[in-house]
């Protein structure tokens, strides 16, 4: 169990569960900008190169 | 995260999520959502506020609820949260006006030293992506974990 100064420290938020949110996962709430990002995607794809470094 | 943030509620998932904003103008339902765009596990963030007159959501709200920081850094908690149950995703967003872009521009700007110990952050310039530079303009932005 982290303590409560991990807890403080991290940038995952405590979040509480509502179920009724997962109703929503199917509905597209903006979809303006969905069809954003998936015409740039189509046009331009993802990074040709990851500068990932290890954490 | 040093700033405050609100609490955010989400469905188990961690795609859909709301919290309340807490200002001058009242109290504002503000909802956040992370939408599969392609199979290449590309996820949509938006979020915006929702209206209690027409039950309808608007990205293009300016709330001025003197809580711009505060939101922003939950939205930012948001990501987090959604980056630690789909750690292969991409999350892509753009503001709903060249404006709000600029805006999140300077919200990743301000907290770039914190996040990007843990994210690669991308700037979209022209048609290609760009690793994000702080002062730089971006017509859109991709986002995923680091890998160990």
């Amino acid at each position: 169990m982290k303590t409560i100064e991990e807890l403080n420290k991290s940038k995952v938020p405590i979040v509480i569960f509502d179920k009724s949110l997962d109703k929503l996962n199917d509905v597209v709430l903006f979809p303006e900008k969905v069809k954003k990002a998936k015409e740039t995607i189509a046009k331009i794809g993802l990074p040709k190169k990851s500068t990932a470094v290890n954490k | 995260m040093k700033i405050a943030r609100y609490q955010l509620k989400a469905g188990h998932e961690l795609r859909s999520y709301e919290f309340i904003s807490e200002g001058p103008k009242g109290l504002i339902l503000k909802r956040i959502q992370f939408t599969l765009v392609n199979r290449q596990g590309i996820y949509n963030l938006a979020f915006g506020d929702k209206d209690f007159t027409t039950g309808e959501l608007d990205d293009k709200a300016v709330s001025n609820n003197g809580d711009s920081e505060k939101v922003l850094a939950t939205v930012i908690g948001a990501v987090f949260a959604f980056f630690d149950q789909h750690q292969d995703a991409w999350i892509f967003a753009t503001g709903s006006t060249a404006a709000r872009t600029r805006l999140y521009q300077m919200g990743i700007a301000k907290y770039y030293n914190e996040i990007s110990t843990e994210l690669e952050i991308y700037g979209q310039i022209e048609e290609d992506w760009h690793p994000f530079e702080k002062n730089r303009e971006y017509l859109a932005f991709l986002a995923k974990l680091k890998t160990s």
